[in-house]
């Protein structure tokens, strides 16, 4: 892992490139170009909304602030494995033609998508203003929080990017997946919802769970974040950060065969 | 792993010293094999469908895969700033080989070290995104090649200039005509400063003005004590460019040394296995009413193939049989270098020739050419029986080769016939 780290590091000008063009590639010869970056999310928020709000009327205060906080991480998470999926598999074109550093590509997809939570966050504050939901001091977890996020979705993204290159059902796997993750994550409800035998599990089975609850805890409840289950999920994404590196390690001698 | 793909120095063995200051071979391949997974189409990828339909049928084990053998065994050392061509028919493993030395592809057995930065040029516009500008795919281009952004920005003018893209420099890449393509490719690749430069069969997409400035760009890599390893067909390109020639065949190296030797022994080959191919049990057509039975040179030289001066003769006799009397055929007669080039073509029809007829049922006809004035090469002669008419009956039979040995240093196809002035009273 550690091999794995240095690596990424010694092609950070690499990362940093292939990063921005993505980032610019995304919304090139569309007509909105970079606002589609406020509007995804923003649109999806409004979708949500109309069901709870309107039809389900649920009885979170600030409903659309609360949804937000958790939606936008957790979009960060999704897109970067669902695309993180397809990142080595995708690149022929890469890994055959020049010596590449696969390692880059999964990494890039993540950094893409961190990017792209990053500058949607100004939107979720300003949403937060109008609520009159004001940040607290109870930010300053939030660099820790994104970090063990970062080493969690890395971690995954990279497992899948180099299983996906031999097993190409995994992609279509992924995606399904996601959407059942989603709705088992406490995005759109509170954790507090959750029937008490039942949320222990949800805690300790979906590292999702903590890092979102987190978010929620220090944006919208104003208060610290329960530490441990963090402190586990820390662990469990170096852990799996270690695993991925050894999956990838071992399997990348023969990308540039199967892609 | 990081060793290898940074290519640093240090965990190589050393080959020799120049002086006090020690020089590591660029190119070390010892005993290196590459076995592919062979792809029988649908069963390319494992899918966990196959994988299950496998494990309810109760094999627990993966069935053997079938694998190809594609190099076996490459001994190759290549020196600090050797130019080497290679050379090799189509599938015979030059390609993997290239993309084994640049990293892309690791050997199934046996090591490949490199000693310095490596560019390829394996195909056109590797990671050039479609979409953006040429100047932007110069820029992350060069990046993978592995500058940092402050060289690439500072050669930045250097490149489009080289590139002669003007002011499509700023238009999206997908618009480029492949030579565009090609042009900035080959650009970036030789100006991200490599200290090795791969090139595959790439400079023929080029019009002649850009090959020409190539060539160039790659003379004064040589000069400057770099390393050029060259995959191409041009055989001419690595007779008079290459200072080595790697012939690879079957994936083995057959062949290393001086070009010439190398390509001349290649052409060798090919011919030779031309010749049988359409040499075969005469099954050329039955019912040619008439038929070659050989093609001979006369000739007083008794080494194989005939060797010959520009100024000796050249005689060629056919003999063939004929099956009924038959009327208006004629015999055809191709003078071609080995490497395809006609140099002279004639037929009994053309000349006119007052053939026997009706043909005898067997017999000889000869060709004699005065003075044969060719340069140094190897050549072939090809004979064949068609009707006035044009119809062709024996497929072009290779009949036989040989050389020209010419003492001279004088190039070109044909020595002419000629002759110095020499003006003796140049002071009055």
């Amino acid at each position: 892992m550690i091999r794995n780290i240095t690596e990424l590091y010694y092609y950070r000008a690499l990362l940093w490139s292939l990063t921005q063009r993505e980032l610019k590639a995304r919304y090139r010869a569309s007509l909105l170009g970079f606002l589609w970056t406020f509007l995804n999310p923003t649109l999806q928020m409004l979708t949500y909304g109309l069901v709870f709000n309107v039809v389900l009327r649920q009885q979170i205060r600030h409903f659309l602030f609360f949804q937000f906080v958790g939606l936008l991480p957790w979009i960060f998470f999704s897109a970067s494995v669902t695309g993180g999926a397809t990142a080595i598999s995708d690149r022929r074109d890469l890994l055959t033609k020049v010596r590449f550093p696969p390692q880059v590509l999964p990494a890039t997809v993540v950094a893409t998508n961190l990017a792209n939570y990053l500058l949607s966050l100004p939107l979720m504050l300003a949403l937060g203003i109008l609520y009159r939901e004001w940040p607290t001091w109870h930010a300053i977890m939030f660099p820790v929080i994104l970090l063990i996020q970062v080493l969690f979705t890395l971690g995954t993204a990279y497992i899948v990017s180099a299983i996906n290159v031999a097993f190409r059902d995994l992609q279509h796997i992924v995606s399904n997946l996601m959407t059942l993750w989603f709705f088992l994550t406490p995005v759109l409800y509170e954790l507090s919802a959750i029937p008490e035998r039942y949320r222990k599990l949800m805690i300790w089975l979906n590292p999702m769970t903590p890092l979102i609850a987190s978010y929620q805890s220090i944006f919208y409840h104003h208060q610290l974040p329960a530490l441990r289950p963090l402190a586990y999920v820390a662990a469990i994404s170096t852990l799996l950060l270690w695993l991925a590196s050894q999956v990838f390690q071992q399997r990348r001698e023969e990308f540039a065969e199967l892609v | 792993m990081l060793l290898k793909y940074f290519n640093s120095a240090g965990k190589n063995s050393p080959s020799w010293y120049d002086g006090r200051v020690l020089i590591l071979d660029a190119i070390v391949i010892s005993n290196a094999t590459k076995q592919f997974r062979k792809s029988t189409t649908p069963k390319h990828y494992t899918t966990f469908k196959s994988e299950l339909v496998r494990w309810i049928r109760g094999e627990r084990r993966p069935a053997p895969e079938m694998r190809i053998e594609v190099l076996r065994g490459i001994n190759l050392t290549v020196r600090q700033g050797a130019t080497v061509g290679i050379i090799g028919r189509n599938g015979a493993g030059k390609s993997t080989l290239l993309k084994m030395i640049t990293g892309i592809y690791s050997p199934t057995s046996g090591t490949v070290t490199v000693n310095g930065r490596i560019s390829a040029l394996l195909d056109l516009g590797a990671g050039f995104h479609p979409d953006f500008s040429g100047r932007e795919n110069i820029l992350i281009n060069s990046i993978i090649l592995g500058m940092s952004r402050g060289e690439v920005r500072a050669r930045m003018e250097e490149i489009i200039s080289f590139s002669e893209l003007g002011d499509f420099i700023d238009e999206p890449v997908r618009t480029y005509s492949s030579g565009m393509y090609m042009r900035l490719a080959f650009s970036v690749a030789t100006h991200v400063d490599p200290d090795i430069l791969l090139i595959d069969e790439i400079l023929a997409v080029g019009d002649e003005h850009f090959s020409h400035k190539s060539r160039d760009k790659m003379d004064e890599f040589k000069k400057s004590g770099k390393t050029l390893v060259l995959v191409t067909h041009d055989l001419g390109t690595v007779e008079r460019w290459c200072e080595e020639a790697a012939w690879i065949d079957e994936g083995k190296i057959r062949m290393f040394g001086q070009p010439s030797t190398v390509v001349a022994e290649y052409r060798r080959a090919v011919a030779l296995e031309e010749g049988r191919l359409s040499n075969g049990p005469l099954a050329s057509n039955p019912t040619a009413p008439v038929r070659i039975e050989r093609v001979e040179l006369l000739s007083d030289s008794s080494s194989q193939p005939v060797v010959l001066t520009p100024e000796d003769p050249l005689q060629v006799r056919i003999t063939f049989s004929s099956l009924d009397r038959s009327t208006n055929i004629g015999f055809r007669i191709k003078l071609a270098r080995s490497d395809g080039l006609t140099i002279y073509e004639t037929t009994t029809f053309a000349d006119p020739v007052p053939l026997v007829t009706p043909l005898p049922s067997r017999g000889t006809v000869q060709l004699q050419i005065d003075r044969l004035g060719l340069t140094s090469g190897d050549y072939q002669v090809c004979a064949s029986v068609e009707a006035r008419n044009g119809q062709s009956f024996d497929p072009g039979t290779l009949a036989c080769t040989f050389r020209v040995a010419s003492a001279g240093a004088d190039r070109g196809i044909v020595t002419l016939p000629h002759r110095w002035l020499v003006d003796r009273h140049t002071d009055e």
